[in-house]
């Protein structure tokens, strides 16, 4: 059995931002990403998922620890890693094609070529004879799709996703996420995928790393070994589910037990 | 639709224009005080075409185009790259603030006394009161353009391989910046064309739209001063004709996405 290349090291990651009081977002997170897996990451909203998919496109600074992709630390954001945002991040400026083309561009391909390039990205994400139309005039699901081929276009390591689908409604997700695993079996890249919906995580995912809630330590990995496209009513597939939820639902209700613990004394001050 | 659109601005020029005339004729009737339409249309006719001997319009236009070009280009390159300059680095913006504040409320006019000390009766003079005029609003806006770009898009780009300055600005920011932008240059250009009167009132060469209105008075020939005034309305309203045009070319991506 060849064991599956490990392409990115996450090694004692913890990440505090300033202000008064810090805020711990990470503490202690060990998780080895393997070439080509589809991995999810969810969590109790406001864990910190977000800032963990942030320090691996470079765009958060570890406070502790490290981040190695093949063996060299994150020292910065950079199209090895492109990122496919929660919120709506295509240049209005720019239309479909020249949204795909960016990255083509900086990379100082030619422009036929880039062209090609692009034109096969947007085939890839079924978007053909949207080329010339611009962001505003195109609907929610179309817009990610091209934001995905705006980032598969950069021809990445990893692809980072943040929730790409939690704008949609629930036909259109199921729609994107379907289609989604297609693309990614065409291209065989390495997926990390952030999200809040169980089912989505395990209808996508390889594997699921569970987060609990702040600070977001790493509290299970979850290997999800059923047959793709994955029948979303199949027994295996809402044991799984009831499964996950049981660990979030339980990390949430400590998180409420903490928010309702009276204030532990800090900084010498005791209430009476 | 399209006849309406020809027949309800003419109606109201038709209106103003008789309004003027039977003021002149009912209440006014001296011809040294003020001038009907229809003897300034005649006049402006003569000026246009070199009847009269002691003026020829079209030079004057060249002449205050001219002036307009100098002190608009100007305010163009110092503007654009002052404005990037303080809306991209925070420190900019702090050490140039309040000296930017402080000559900003100072009108045009009040440089005159100065820019003739110092650059003489020249065209200098007078494109430095028009650059003086038309360079705040294209700092400004440029400023709050570039300032007010979305994070959102600059970390999208910085994923994307963006990770030089010059690219992100070239990229995403000055694109991003530039309905601000625009919005600027297009006031800017209007506060130059109006100062190009008061540029030109001191004398800086003997031709030009201000310097005209300037002699014609001291001539007491109304119809003279009112047909240049009319020839500094039409120039301006052409000029603004030209940016909106740039500006519907240059930001056809929000067709659709604002109210234009």
């Amino acid at each position: 059995m060849s064991l599956p290349n490990v392409i990115l090291i996450i090694k004692g990651l913890r990440k505090v931002f300033e202000g008064s009081p810090p805020l711990v977002a990470l503490e202690n997170i060990d998780l080895d990403i393997y070439e080509g897996e589809f991995l999810c990451i969810v969590g109790p909203s406001g864990c910190g998922k977000t800032t963990l998919l942030r320090v691996i496109a470079g765009l958060e600074k570890p406070t502790d620890g490290e981040v190695l992709l093949r063996g060299r630390p994150i020292l910065g954001p950079g199209p090895d890693r492109v990122m496919v945002f929660q919120e709506h991040t295509l240049f209005p400026w720019r239309t479909v094609l020249g949204n795909v083309m960016f990255g083509l561009e900086l990379k100082g391909i030619p422009k036929d070529k880039a062209l090609e390039a692009a034109n096969s990205y947007i085939r890839l994400v079924g978007l053909e004879g949207f080329e010339h139309m611009y962001p505003h005039e195109l609907s929610g699901g179309m817009r990610q799709r091209v934001a995905i081929a705006r980032a598969l276009a950069c021809d990445p390591e990893m692809l980072l996703m943040d929730e790409p689908f939690s704008a949609l409604d629930a036909q259109s997700r199921n729609y994107m996420q379907r289609e989604l695993m297609e693309i990614w079996s065409k291209t065989g890249k390495t997926v990390v995928f952030v999200t809040h919906n169980v089912e989505e995580a395990i209808y996508l995912g390889d594997r699921i790393a569970v987060l609990t809630y702040r600070p977001a330590r790493l509290r299970d990995v979850i290997s999800i070994e059923l047959p793709r496209p994955r029948d979303r009513l199949g027994q295996e597939f809402i044991e799984l589910r009831a499964k996950v939820l049981g660990i979030l639902k339980e990390e949430m209700e400590k998180a409420i037990n903490q928010k309702l613990k009276p204030e532990t004394p800090r900084r010498g001050k005791v209430k009476p | 639709m399209k006849l309406k659109k020809v027949l309800v601005p003419a109606a109201s020029l038709l209106l103003f224009f008789s309004l003027w005339e039977a003021y002149y004729w009912l209440l006014i009737n001296n011809p040294l005080l003020l001038a009907p339409p229809s003897r300034v249309l005649t006049t402006f006719i003569e000026l246009m075409t070199g009847c009269n001997p002691h003026f020829y319009m079209p030079l004057d236009m060249v002449y205050s185009l001219f002036h307009y070009a100098v002190g608009f280009g100007l305010a163009l390159a110092v503007g654009l790259s002052l404005g990037l300059l303080i809306g991209w680095f925070r420190l900019a913006d702090e050490f140039s603030y309040t000296i930017i504040e402080l000559i900003r409320p100072i009108p045009p006019i009040a440089w005159i006394p100065i820019a003739i000390l110092m650059l003489g009766l020249t065209h200098q003079a007078a494109s430095f009161i028009i650059f003086i005029g038309a360079v705040f609003p294209i700092i400004l806006n440029t400023k709050y353009g570039v300032a007010s770009v979305e994070v959102k898009y600059l970390e999208a780009a910085m994923t994307l391989g963006a990770t030089k300055t010059s690219t992100l600005i070239m990229k995403v920011v000055l694109p991003a910046a530039l309905p601000s932008i625009m919005a600027g240059l297009r006031v800017a250009s209007g506060v130059a064309w109006m100062c190009v009167v008061a540029a030109e009132l001191f004398g800086v060469a003997p031709y030009g739209l201000g310097y005209q209105i300037e002699m014609a008075r001291l001539y007491h020939a109304p119809e003279l001063v009112i047909a240049y005034m009319f020839a500094i309305g039409v120039l301006g309203f052409f000029l603004d004709r030209i940016y909106k045009l740039i500006e519907s070319k240059v930001l056809a991506w929000r067709t659709g996405f604002v109210l234009a």
